[in-house]
């Protein structure tokens, strides 16, 4: 097996740079009822840059280590930009080949990042 | 999956979500599908003569499977959920109605009562249905059901009893005359049939206050113009054209099963359950969720670990599958209250055996989950 549990996204797992709570931030959330993931995100947006966001939750190695590494990529850059990111970015920003089953747990952060809504 | 030239590569233990489909059970679908591939009940040529009698000819063999009383309270659906779906909708359930279903239950149990009545998760005397399940498909354990039918008819004697019998057909004997049920539902590909076919048995009496929940052909006596009757027996619950390789299939898993032997598939499935049980439970990380070994299961077990470093369900099964040719099942079996009352949000990862398995299967996936801790924790 092309190892997916690299130590990187391990790390990124265990010892996640972008877990807790963002007061005063926009929320999204999405779950993935094949495996019980749940996920929550918080944004603070500004003039459409992502200044600072931040996520809850809980769920499988591949789709936490996602997540945190998705966050380390887009703070600081437009949230416009971000949404038109596709799956194969995260894909190549994990260094990792994912089977299908598997797409659906690295993709869930950028799926809740495109639904943050600024009114 | 047998005949599959990997065989030794590959280590089904998810025999709780379907199981292997025996040559006996492929080669008579075939025969109808090559020989005699007619409709039922319509022409009045050989082959459609054959094929109307070799179908019914599996009702009778599935009564007797089960301790029916009459063949024709064995109605072909699709499976379980559609024989529950089917119970549900042709009572004529009100809102207020109350149902009472177990926190237990597999999704097809419960989200069709949900949908319709008014549930509960006790008996009292305005109970007007129980739906139960027999054999859990997250623990493993068999229900002493015919107690509860029992008791529950000491509660309200007109109580409807509805069981979920999907795990327990192929691994335990069943005996609906002696349980006192009113429904049994069950679905052929998890007792080494085909998919697509499942049965209802309904209790003649009640059989006879079911309406139809789906209009057609073959489900009729008469047609005019302004109103149509019902044919007598299943067959009104039956309409259009059924799937009749299949449920000639799941005549010959059957056959499969009482060849086999009942008793010889429990002791099988006792000693291969009770070495995995026993395996697991030196793993330290890793926790059984429900009961241990024992005589009122069958070897669908359930794990789960408390430690957050360790990926979840999902990451070990993808391990196991990747890595070892295990196949195992992760989340939560679509039995999310129950997980969700265990606090177990991530779901478990479920080995289940069958007659196919052996101890090596067991073997491999033993070390596959001392892989997982080493992939997590000692890298």
């Amino acid at each position: 097996m092309d190892d997916i549990y690299k130590e990187i996204i391990l790390d990124h797992y265990q010892n996640p740079n972008h877990r807790g709570k963002l007061e005063g931030g926009i929320e999204a959330g999405e779950v993935n009822m094949t495996c019980g993931d749940s996920l929550k995100i918080f944004a603070k947006i500004e003039k459409d840059k992502i200044i600072d966001a931040k996520f809850e939750g809980g769920g499988c190695a591949i789709s936490m280590a996602a997540v945190d590494m998705l966050l380390d990529v887009v703070i600081g850059k437009k949230l416009s930009e971000v949404k038109k990111m596709s799956g194969e970015e995260i894909e190549k920003m994990m260094g990792i080949e994912l089977t299908s089953s598997r797409k659906k747990c690295a993709y869930l952060g950028l799926e809740v990042l495109k639904k943050i809504d600024v009114k | 999956m047998i005949n599959n030239k990997n065989k030794s590569n590959l280590h089904y233990l998810d025999n709780a979500a379907t199981t292997p489909k025996p040559k006996a059970v492929l080669d008579k679908m075939m025969e109808y599908y090559e020989q005699y591939p007619a409709n039922i009940h319509r022409g009045l040529y050989p082959m459609s003569e054959r094929a109307t009698e070799e179908y019914e000819k599996v009702r009778g063999k599935v009564s007797k499977f089960i301790g029916a009383k009459s063949l024709s309270e064995i109605i072909f659906t699709s499976g379980t959920t559609d024989s529950i779906n089917l119970v549900a909708r042709s009572l004529n359930i009100k809102k207020d109605d109350e149902i009472a279903v177990e926190i237990e239950a597999h999704h097809s149990n419960f989200v069709p009562w949900q949908q319709l009545g008014n549930i509960k998760f006790e008996v009292n005397k305005n109970t007007r249905i129980l739906a139960i399940t027999h054999v859990s498909n997250v623990f493993g354990q068999i229900y002493d059901i015919k107690s509860s039918i029992k008791k529950a008819r000491e509660i309200n004697p007109e109580i409807i009893v509805v069981v979920d019998g999907a795990q327990a057909v192929a691994h335990v004997k069943v005996d609906v005359t002696d349980l006192d049920c009113d429904f049994y539902a069950f679905s052929g590909h998890k007792m080494y049939g085909p998919t697509g076919v499942g049965v209802l048995y309904a209790k003649a009496e009640r059989q006879k206050v079911m309406q139809p929940v789906k209009f057609g052909g073959g489900m009729i006596k008469t047609v005019s113009t302004t109103e149509s009757t019902w044919a007598d027996g299943p067959e009104k619950f039956e309409a259009g054209t059924p799937p009749i390789g299949e449920v000639i299939g799941l005549g010959a898993a059957v056959d499969f099963i009482n060849d086999f032997g009942m008793e010889n598939i429990v002791r099988h499935e006792k000693e291969l359950t009770d070495y995995l049980i026993d395996e697991i439970e030196k793993i330290e990380w890793l926790k059984i969720l429900g009961q241990g070994k024992g005589e009122n299961r069958i070897g669908v077990v359930s794990m789960y670990s408390d430690n957050k470093m360790i990926g979840t369900s999902h990451d070990m099964a993808d391990i196991l599958g990747q890595e070892f040719g295990v196949c195992v099942r992760a989340g939560h079996h679509c039995a999310m209250p129950l997980h969700t009352k265990y606090g177990i949000e991530t779901g478990t990862v479920r080995a289940s055996v069958g007659v196919f398995n052996t101890k090596e299967d067991i073997g491999e996936l033993i070390k596959g989950l001392k892989t997982v801790w080493t992939t997590f924790i000692k890298k």
